[in-house]
């Protein structure tokens, strides 16, 4: 054992292995940011103000409110319906029209699919303002714009969805064997035509696959939308928080999870197939 | 092909004032080890990559001066095979084959799916027929073994009806007898059509057996250009640098 110890070190030893290039110190930098940035977030002058001390303070308050979200109003369905529906119409539309738009934007942001770096830039930049803006800030600029309904919901979630599937569909893209889009310039193709041909037959698993997670994402943002006045369960929400109706609130939770789950297992039955 | 000087971005020189003439019909074999310059030859050829200096005359076309359209237009009639196959992995075989048919068709018709032409289509189903696989044309591409899908990318080029045929290593991703049979397939694209085909080739076997005259490239310069009759073992040495060895020949 600690004679082949010793060959191995002389093996090492006479091999000439080039110097590591630099940064061994890297990890120990990331480690000293963390405590800096724990360090000022905890600390009194510049940390936000909160304690834990609160929840037991009004521990009982809370216990209430749990209880009563444990019981469901189920009389209350009937009238969730019409709410439900919009919520699912407003997912579904805003789903479509923005995978519609996505598509040629994510071929439009990638560098395989869009050699243009001035083009590719520009509409980069546009995309990280889109993304940049949160849903609900959208929905109550918008309920401001176009007044309360759907409608200032669904454009709000467009834009919210179409910043979501070009990053990601861009992104598998750059990733996917250039080989393809090679041999639809070496015959003659532009690149139009090299996207359409080549390229879109590679990226659909992956651009399907994001706008079945959208649209997921979409049932459950068009609830919270609806508290700035854009429609959909949100609104009900909204009423029946006023209420203090905890009973009601959680059968609308209740309604909620269960079409995501409900789209959760129609995404994974359309990708099985997809893939 | 004149003085043709081809420099990358990155300060590497890869073909150094290279002047060639090949003749239409002709069966060529570039060889050379790997970096010598034979895959940069052969993209100069259809503009994949641009030269830096000298001129280069293609059919009627010159590629120091030829952009946009007039790139697109050369780049249809001529026909290209990898190393790597690079066929769309997750559609049909007929709609890879239909990649040949991009220089002739309207950008507006290949948005549309499946609208390309009747007699695009024929031309489509008449190249999978001359290379064997037309029973395979509405399988995904991906399903296909490393030989089919380079047949494929042979009816692609030939989908051009192209009047010249470059072959880049076509043959370096396949097992020995399928090798055989894709040079096979490449031969006759030369014999029954008439068509120029330039392959790359870095085994000494197969550049002797299928090609009609021997480009010898080393570190960017031609060092060899004769007839396959005059390139001896000699000759293979002094473009590899180095004495044959077993390893420069497929075998079988």
């Amino acid at each position: 054992m600690s004679a082949r110890g010793a060959t191995v070190a002389r093996t090492i030893a006479t091999l000439d292995i080039p110097p590591r290039p630099g940064c061994q110190w890297k990890p120990w930098c990331a480690v000293g940011l963390v405590a800096i940035i724990t360090v000022i977030t905890l600390s009194p002058q510049w940390g936000i103000d909160f304690s834990l001390e609160a929840i037991a303070r009004n521990w009982q308050n809370g216990a209430e409110k749990i209880l009563q979200l444990l019981v469901p109003d189920w009389s209350f369905f009937p009238r969730t319906v019409p709410a439900l529906l919009e919520t699912l119409q407003m997912a579904v539309i805003a789903t479509a029209v923005a995978a519609v738009v996505s598509l040629p934007l994510s071929l439009a942001t990638a560098r395989l699919t869009n050699p243009n770096g001035y083009s590719r830039r520009l509409v980069r930049a546009v995309l990280n303002v889109i993304r940049s803006i949160p849903d609900l800030l959208y929905a109550a600029i918008l309920v401001a714009m176009v007044g309360v309904g759907a409608l200032p919901g669904i454009i709000a979630l467009v834009l919210f969805n179409v910043g979501i599937i070009v990053k990601m569909v861009s992104e598998s893209i750059e990733a996917n064997d250039p080989g393809a889009l090679e041999a639809g310039r070496a015959a003659g193709g532009n690149q139009v035509q090299i996207n359409r041909a080549s390229a879109l037959p590679d990226i659909m698993p992956s651009f399907i696959n994001q706008t079945l997670y959208v649209l997921e994402l979409n049932v459950r943002a068009s609830a919270v939308l609806g508290l700035v006045g854009a429609g959909g369960l949100g609104l009900l929400i909204d009423a029946v928080r006023t209420f203090y109706r905890y009973d009601q609130l959680s059968l609308i939770i209740l309604e909620i999870l269960i079409i995501v789950m409900a789209l959760d297992l129609l995404s994974n039955a359309v990708r099985r197939r997809l893939v | 092909m004149r003085d043709v000087t081809v420099r990358y971005a990155s300060g590497v020189v890869a073909l150094k004032n290279v002047s060639l003439d090949i003749r239409p019909g002709e069966m060529v074999s570039v060889v050379g080890l790997s970096g010598s310059g034979k895959s940069s030859l052969i993209r100069t050829i259809n503009g994949l990559v641009p030269i830096t200096s000298g001129s280069l005359r293609v059919g009627g076309y010159h590629l120091e001066s030829a952009r946009g359209g007039e790139l697109r237009r050369l780049r249809g009639e001529i026909g290209m095979i990898f190393q790597g196959f690079n066929l769309a992995k997750r559609t049909s075989v007929l709609n890879n084959v239909l990649v040949g048919r991009l220089a002739h068709t309207t950008t507006l018709r290949t948005l549309l799916l499946g609208a390309y032409r009747a007699s695009d289509r024929e031309i489509a189903f008449e190249a999978l027929n001359r290379v064997g696989i037309l029973s395979k044309v509405w399988d995904r591409a991906s399903s296909l073994s490393g030989g089919q899908q380079q047949r494929v990318a042979i009816a692609r080029a030939l989908c051009q009806e192209p009047r010249l045929v470059l072959a880049d290593e076509p043959v370096a991703s396949l097992d020995p007898p399928t090798a055989h049979e894709v040079m096979d397939d490449l031969r006759r694209i030369n014999q029954d059509l008439g068509i120029t085909v330039i392959t790359n080739l870095h085994l000494i076997d197969l550049a002797r057996s299928y090609g009609t005259r021997i480009i010898g490239l080393r570190a960017g310069e031609v060092v060899f250009d004769g007839p396959v009759e005059s390139a001896s073992d000699a000759v293979f040495a002094k473009i590899y640098g180095r004495s044959v060895e077993s390893a420069d020949v497929l075998g079988l």
